[in-house]
């Protein structure tokens, strides 16, 4: 564990000091959160350059792992840049999942383009029997809901759990950001309340908090859910919609990552708003996440397999009750 | 016998509501909502009223939905893309077939317009113009819209401020409202189909 770090240690020192060399507006923020080894090192030009893989092993056998896609339905070339990568990320850290945020079909929505802009870029993870769970973006059709591959259940918005043996269980909710309904509140209030002690992680298309120059953060939606996550304790949020890689500052506990670039990229996008604490808009990325006990382990990634930001953070404890 | 309050208020609702002009639901063609003779809001409570017969004239537009899907093979989770796909269309032209004469108004009717631009006007007044410019991001441009016209499938759907949406009277699942450049759309959601419009009501910069 100690050489993994100092590993870790050393690519940032390396990286940090090519980001110094770069000037400021293109230098990633490297402020260090509540994470015992938080090693924020993105940079403009560490996502450059040939392909490779720095992927880092998961930290334990007994953790849940899994990927995180952001905005991927093109059934482009940067699509099936970072389909490949992930893939490869797999050989070294064997996630058991994916999420997808949202946006996973862009455009038309025949038969073929469900092949096209998902089947086949992730084929071999379908193949592995590797499930993925899909939250719908505003590109993207409800009648999406039905597909099985998508493992929604015919629903809008729902909750699935992993645990293993050893390890707190995981409690997901993949919520429809697209249109926020009372009946949808309601339901995001009562499956927060019962799912105990588990970690809870949601996820959704538009983000509470961003830096986007394009969208910014959905205030709207934030003044309707972020109560009820507050109340809940819900641990982290994964969202899209902004095509680049954001990890907030947290934001009252919570801990918002972006990570809508997974085929679409929003170049130089990301603003100075003093809420970002990683920021990765030079080229497409993706997330592995760990969860191994009380600690949350995260890596982003770039299309070409560079780390482009990693560290990790102890479950916050649940909200004292009145 | 007393009655607890809500009930009291569940009656004379219920009682004005049936003391008021309901020809509209009772003349139109079984699950086929029209625009003719709204009921009048003479009532105390006149947008309450015009809520009532909106959510009526939706109410009675599901029973036609649910009738229509049964016309069309269901969806289940594990249906195929193509089996999806298909299905969408046949339900949306199903939907159109079985509706040839909606208009424009036959669940926006002229006493609710009213209450809903009030509500609309209230939740955009609290908004700065970046919010306000911030919804047109992904609004798509130059949408032909109009009732019983498919929303154009390979077009992104403007995100429905989750304020304004609070602030609207809640719809069954089938059906949603959205925003497409001034207008507001009431949207058949599985059949992809427009089956209303209000137009220029939402106030963003063109």
């Amino acid at each position: 564990m100690a050489s993994k770090y100092r590993t870790i240690q050393c690519a940032a020192i390396l990286l940090l000091t090519a980001a110094c060399a770069m000037p400021s507006q293109n230098r990633p923020q490297s402020r260090d959160v509540t994470s015992a080894s938080s090693t924020p090192i993105a940079s403009r030009a560490g996502a450059m350059g040939t392909a490779s893989n720095d992927t880092l092993p998961p930290t334990s056998q007994t953790s849940i792992r899994f990927a995180v896609l952001g905005d991927t339905g093109t059934g482009e070339r940067r699509q099936y840049d970072v389909a490949a990568q992930l893939w490869k990320s797999h050989e070294t850290f064997p996630f058991e999942f994916v999420i997808l945020v949202g946006d996973n079909l862009y455009g038309s929505e025949r038969a073929q383009d469900y092949a096209r802009k998902f089947e086949v870029p992730y084929k071999p993870i379908l193949d592995a029997n590797i499930p993925f769970y899909a939250a719908l973006g505003n590109h993207d059709d409800t009648n999406q809901i039905f597909y099985k591959d998508f493992n929604m259940g015919g629903q809008r918005f729902y909750t699935f759990k992993k645990d293993k043996r050893g390890s707190p269980g995981v409690r997901f909710f993949a919520l429809d950001s697209n249109y926020m309904t009372r009946e949808q509140l309601n339901w995001v209030d009562k499956e927060l309340a019962a799912s105990g002690s588990d970690w809870k992680i949601a996820f959704f298309h538009h983000p509470l908090y961003s830096s986007g120059g394009r969208h910014g953060s959905e205030v709207d939606l934030r003044e309707q859910l972020e109560p009820l996550f507050l109340t809940h304790g819900l641990n982290a949020v994964f969202a899209g919609h902004e095509h680049f890689y954001e990890r907030l500052k947290p934001q009252k506990g919570i801990y918002y990552f972006t990570a809508g670039g997974s085929a679409k990229l929003r170049q130089g996008n990301i603003r100075k708003t003093g809420m970002t604490e990683v920021g990765f808009d030079a080229d497409n990325s993706y997330m592995l996440v760990e969860i191994a006990g009380d600690i949350m382990h995260f890596q982003a990634l770039s299309r070409a397999g560079r780390l482009v930001d990693s560290g990790s953070f102890t479950r916050q404890p649940p909200p004292s009750q009145p | 016998m007393a009655y607890p309050p809500t009930v009291m208020v569940a009656l004379v609702v219920g009682f004005v509501a049936c003391a008021s002009p309901q020809e509209s639901a009772a003349q139109a063609p079984k699950s086929v909502p029209t625009t003719q003779n709204p009921p009048r809001a003479n009532t105390v409570n006149a947008y309450g009223a015009a809520t009532k017969a909106f959510l009526d004239r939706v109410q009675e537009y599901m029973i036609f939905h649910n009738n229509v899907e049964k016309m069309v093979p269901p969806l289940t989770e594990g249906s195929h893309p193509e089996e999806i796909t298909k299905r969408g269309m046949a339900l949306g032209a199903m939907l159109v077939k079985q509706r040839p004469e909606a208009r424009e108004g036959d669940f926006f009717i002229e006493e609710y317009r009213a209450y809903l631009i009030k509500i609309i006007q209230e939740d955009f007044a609290k908004r700065p113009m970046a919010d306000r410019k911030a919804l047109l991001v992904d609004m798509p441009k130059d949408v032909k819209i109009g009732v019983n016209m498919v929303y154009p499938p390979v077009l992104p759907l403007a995100t429905f401020p989750a304020n304004l949406l609070k602030a609207l009277p809640e719809l069954p699942k089938v059906l949603e409202y959205r925003i497409v450049g001034q207008h507001l759309i009431l949207r058949d959601v599985t059949g992809n189909i427009i089956i209303d419009v209000l137009r220029n009501v939402i106030p963003i910069p063109k």
